[in-house]
Formats: structure tokens, C-alpha cells, sequence
């Protein structure tokens, strides 16, 4: 038997399990199984062990906790509350006023959280009342905060990128650095949007409010001090390499419970439930993690993804047709598959085919990344326009429908890195010098 | 099923997911200690080996507690559109291959950790320890989660339907989506 034929036995065992509802893990770790026992005549049972305790045991990993329950905490203080007031004063003049908070809103709280999910609802829990109780356009909020809330995912801290650092075995903090840039542009478009559809629709556009007087804006924004000095802080400690991604991320969650204690929002209860959801969810990412390096030892004993990445080259493909067939190919999984799954099962497989065509792997994070965060807002299992849903009551093709051109700003800043790639590499290579 | 049984597996699970989060907590005290320590000019070697450990035992003990929790993922786009009778088919077929898979799993950590413990081998970072004790977390996550999938299993055989759907629904009823990424 080939290796083609291996493959898409394999291939369709897993489509069945994942269609049958069989948890992402256990997929992953029997197909494994299978591919092992009956096509690398390796021992199964030591390759299992070796998988799972080599993927949970590491260093490198326990950032992943860590950015998760930094997330935890801060959902659960009055940061999106204070986000508003301090951010509100400040866009009467802009076309679209206060509809710009929700892009706003949802990239500072992105550069404190990991989760697009979390930074959505953080974001609209406070910002959809205010705006809809003030007369804004309300498919154009829900759409803006659907979108925009996968910031969460982009700016840097973010969980994506971790798995995708752990499953491409590339360096956590330089993808970090390089999500910085494609999220500044993603805003630009998103604000430059709102304030195109405003200067088109007037009417549409309640009135600006009492203007304040600089001193006064200067103290509703005082709010936004604490937040503002975490992320300061957590930029710094990673351009300035004072830190490993893992402490790093322990200083944030330091940070984060200084906010909530702040804000005395610190309970012990609080505390308990950030912690126990932090463990519940970093257990549950850690486990598709292990189960895929197991899945990617049988990948490694059949050669599959090497033969893949050969044929592929034959195909001659130019490097912008490939991308534009594996885009094509994420937006697809992405209607089904949520965006963790998603990159640890193509990783192994992809990757060769993209390194060898000449990308970046660093390029290639922000560019699934991006792609992760369209999965998000793309029904029928767009978790946004579940979270959205299930905080407004409307149907999710509505709030999907409300979407559409802030789906168009994704797909042009996939456009945009693919063209021109220094947006992403530009800032890690400057801080951590070109990678060899 | 008996209500203290009902109740001592439960508080199994629970226990073990209490334990996975002090060691995540642990991660968290370890290296902030670990980089004042560095500032101090105190040594810390090992403390990558210990975290990593740290790490190892919150991933493997949470799993039961995560599973019955309802927050391992999976695709539900087509299971979600069937009737509640062929739903449940489909849920007890999943649960079988949760057994099968996880009495495998089980079985290899209870027999190479056991191995590490017979033949005396030690970890070969800085942090120098009989293996076989951090090799314990991944023993007793695995044979947690093989109970629990099998109590899962035997509930929704019985006609429950399962806790793992149960909890998330309850859970996005009340707005609560920070354990979704």
C-alpha cells in the first residue's frame, strides 16, 4: 500500500470519528493508534505514554495556564465597565463616535486575553446596551463586536498562538511579537469601516454627546490606568526578552490579580473560579495537544507528510495559489471545527508543505491566525455568533449576516500580510534580530 | 445508582480537579519565586524540570474534572441536528470509544510508569528524582478519566442524558463563555 492510500484511510477514520461526535482528543489519539498498529508495526502502547507525557510535561507549555487564567481574572473584575467610561469621552468628534469602543474595547482587552470568545463577551456585555440604549445601529454593533472580539485571539497575549508555537515548535514570543502589526491594521480597517458606513448614514448616527473639557476626559480615562500599565508591562517584558514567554505570563496573572484587588473585585470565590476554570480549560487544550503528538509520531514513522510536501512541489503551484488553496481549505474546516482543533490537526501536515515553498513559519502562525479568527465569525459553529446569540436572543445568521464587512476586513488583512509579509516579520526580526 | 456512590465519584472528580488547579496556582508561584530568586543571584536550576512536572500533573489530573465539566471539545455540527433517540446512539458510541481509549491509556501509564519504578530510573534534566513519582499525576488522571467515562457511559446507558452536555448548556444559559477560547 502507498503512502497516498495511507493517508486517506486514515484521513477518513477520522472524518467519521469527528462527525460521530467522538471527543477531538481521542480522535486524534486513535487514528494514531490505528496508523501505528497497522502501517509502522511500532510498538502503540510505549509511543502513547512517550506522547502524552512528553507533550504535558514541558517548560515551554506552562505558559498555557498561566495566559489563561490571566484571562479568568480579568473577566471577572469591572475592566469592560471602566474600558467604556474611560474610552467614551474621547470619540464625539470621530465619524461613528462611540461605535468605535467596541473595536477599541476589544483590542485593549485582547492584549490582556488569550480568548477571542472571552473578549467578546467582556466587550459586549457592557458595550451592546450602552450603544443600542443611545440609538446606534445595532447590526452594525453586533457586527463590529462578533468581529472584533477575535482580536482577542490575534493581539498578543493570545492561547491560539501558543498551540501553534507548541504544535510548529516555534518560538512563543516571537509570534507574539509578530501579532502585534496585523492587529493595529486589522483595527485601522475595522474603525476605517465604521467611520465610512457613519459618514454614509448620518442618520443613522446619534448625536454627540455634552463635550467634556480635557481635564474631565482626562479623569473619566483614569480608569483605564491599571489596565494600561499591564499591558505596558507585558509589552516591555517581551520586547525587552526580560523574560521567558512563561514568566511572562506568570507576571500577567501577577498583574491581573493587582487589577481585580483594585477594583475589589478579588473575592475568594472569584479567585477559586478563574483558577478552577483556567485548570478545566488549559486541561482540555493540553489534551488535543497530547493527543496530536501522538497522532504526529505516526506521521512521522508513515512519512506522510513528507510525501504530501513533495507532491505538492510537483504541483508547482505558485507560493500565492498555495496560500490561496490553504485559505480556502481553513475556511472550510473552520465552519465546523473550532480554531484550536483546527491547528494541531493540520500543523503536521501543512507545515512541511509551506516550509518548503518558501514561508515562514512565524508568517505562516498569523496568517492560520487570522484565518482562525474568520472560523470564528463563519456559521453554522462560528463561536462568536454563539456567544452573541446566546447574549441577544438573535438567530446567529443575522448577527453572521451583520458581519459580512468586518468578515471583508479579515479577509483583506490576509491579503495585506500575504502581500506584504514585513508587517508580520518586521517587528520580531527588529527586537529578536532575523531568525536563521 | 445509589446516591453515595453518585456522590463519591463526583467528590473524586472534584477532588482531583482541586488538586490539578493547586498545581497550577503552583506554576504560578514557582516561577515568580524562581525570578526573584534570579535577581538575588540565588541558583535555580532544576525549576524548568519542576514546572514542566507541575505542568504534566495539572493537565492529567483536571481530566475527569474537565470531561464530566464539559469542556473537552468536539465537532458537533451534525450530532447537534439529530433527534434526541439517534442523539443518544451517537453519544453512547462516543462513550464506547471514550472507554476503549481510555483503558488504554490507563493501562500504558499504570505499566511504564511501574516500569520507571521497578528499574529505578531517574530523570535526566538538572532536577535529579525518582521518575516514576511525577509519572504519578499521569497514572492517576488516566485511570480518573477512564472511571468517569465509564460512569458516563453506564449513566447514559441508563437513560441520563449526558452531564457533559448538561453542564455546558447550563453554563451558556447563565452568559458564562469565559471556559470557550
Amino acid at each position: 500500500m502507498n503512502v497516498i492510500e495511507i493517508s486517506l484511510i486514515l484521513l477518513g477514520i477520522m472524518l467519521v470519528l469527528l462527525a460521530g461526535g467522538v471527543w477531538i482528543a481521542i480522535t486524534l489519539a486513535i487514528t494514531g493508534f490505528l496508523g501505528l498498529t497497522l502501517f509502522a508495526k511500532t510498538p502503540a502502547g510505549e509511543g502513547l505514554f512517550t506522547a502524552f507525557w512528553g507533550s504535558n510535561a514541558s517548560w515551554e507549555l506552562a505558559a498555557l495556564p498561566m495566559f489563561i487564567w490571566m484571562g479568568e481574572i480579568l473577566f471577572r473584575t469591572k475592566l469592560s465597565e471602566q474600558m467604556f467610561e474611560g474610552l467614551a469621552p474621547w470619540l464625539n468628534r470621530v465619524p461613528g463616535r462611540l461605535m468605535h469602543t467596541t473595536i477599541l474595547g476589544c483590542g485593549i482587552f485582547g492584549s490582556v486575553s488569550g480568548s477571542s470568545a472571552a473578549t467578546c463577551a467582556t466587550i459586549a456585555k457592557v458595550a451592546l446596551p450602552e450603544l443600542l440604549k443611545r440609538g446606534y445601529d445595532e447590526k452594525i454593533a453586533l457586527g463590529s463586536l462578533a468581529t472584533a472580539g477575535t482580536l482577542g485571539i490575534l493581539i498578543p497575549p493570545s492561547i491560539t498562538m501558543v498551540v501553534y508555537a507548541v504544535a510548529a515548535e516555534a518560538s512563543i514570543i516571537r509570534i507574539f511579537l509578530a501579532g502585534f502589526i496585523p492587529g493595529l491594521i486589522l483595527m485601522l480597517l475595522f474603525s476605517g469601516y465604521i467611520a465610512w458606513w457613519s459618514l454614509r448614514n448620518p442618520d443613522k448616527v446619534p448625536a454627540a454627546e455634552a463635550e467634556l473639557s480635557f481635564i474631565d476626559k482626562i479623569k473619566k480615562s483614569g480608569n483605564l490606568i491599571p489596565c494600561a500599565l499591564l499591558i505596558l508591562f507585558i509589552v516591555v517584558v517581551l520586547v525587552k526578552g526580560w523574560a521567558t514567554a512563561t514568566e511572562c505570563a506568570a507576571y500577567g496573572v501577577l498583574g491581573s490579580l493587582a487589577i481585580a484587588v483594585q477594583s475589589r473585585m478579588l473575592t475568594w470565590r472569584n479567585f477559586m473560579d478563574s483558577l478552577m476554570s483556567a485548570t478545566r480549560v488549559s486541561c482540555m487544550i493540553m489534551f488535543i495537544l497530547a493527543g496530536a503528538k501522538y497522532l504526529s509520531l505516526t506521521m512521522a514513522f508513515t512519512g506522510i507528510p513528507r510525501e504530501l510536501a513533495e507532491w505538492v512541489a510537483t504541483l508547482q503551484l505558485s507560493p500565492y495559489m498555495l496560500i490561496g488553496i490553504l485559505a480556502l481549505l481553513y475556511i472550510v474546516l473552520g465552519t465546523a471545527l473550532d480554531g484550536i482543533s483546527m491547528i494541531v490537526l493540520t500543523s503536521t501536515v501543512v507545515l512541511p508543505m509551506i516550509l518548503k515553498a518558501g514561508f515562514d513559519v512565524v508568517w505562516f502562525g498569523i496568517f492560520i491566525v487570522l484565518l482562525v479568527e474568520i472560523a470564528e465569525v463563519t456559521p453554522p459553529v462560528g463561536f462568536n455568533l454563539f456567544v452573541l446569540q446566546n447574549m441577544t436572543g438573535k438567530d446567529a445568521n443575522t448577527i453572521a449576516h451583520a458581519s459580512l464587512p468586518f468578515f471583508a476586513c479579515l479577509v483583506l488583512c490576509i491579503g495585506i500580510i500575504t502581500v506584504f509579509p514585513q508587517t508580520v516579520m518586521w517587528l520580531p526580526d527588529v527586537i529578536m534580530g532575523v531568525a536563521k | 445508582m445509589p446516591n453515595t456512590l453518585r456522590r463519591s465519584l463526583d467528590w473524586l472528580y472534584n477532588a482531583a480537579g482541586f488538586l490539578a488547579a493547586f498545581f497550577v496556582f503552583a506554576i504560578f508561584a514557582v516561577m515568580i519565586a524562581s525570578s526573584l530568586m534570579r535577581e538575588l543571584s540565588i541558583k535555580t536550576g532544576g525549576i524548568e524540570d519542576l514546572v514542566a512536572w507541575l505542568c504534566a500533573a495539572a493537565a492529567f489530573l483536571a481530566m475527569p474534572h474537565a470531561f464530566k465539566h464539559g469542556d473537552f471539545v468536539r465537532m458537533e455540527l451534525l450530532i447537534s441536528r439529530l433527534g434526541a433517540p439517534r442523539r443518544r446512539t451517537f453519544e453512547i458510541g462516543g462513550l464506547a470509544f471514550g472507554v476503549a481509549f481510555c483503558t488504554y491509556l490507563a493501562f500504558w501509564a499504570i505499566r511504564m510508569t511501574w516500569g520507571s519504578y521497578e528499574y529505578g530510573v531517574m530523570s535526566d534534566g538538572l532536577l535529579v528524582l525518582p521518575i516514576w513519582i511525577p509519572q504519578l499525576s499521569f497514572v492517576l488522571g488516566a485511570v480518573l478519566l477512564l472511571i468517569a467515562m465509564t460512569d458516563e457511559f453506564v449513566c447514559v446507558l441508563m437513560g441520563r442524558r449526558p452531564v457533559y452536555v448538561t453542564a455546558v448548556e447550563e453554563r451558556h444559559a447563565r452568559g458564562d463563555f469565559s471556559e470557550d477560547i
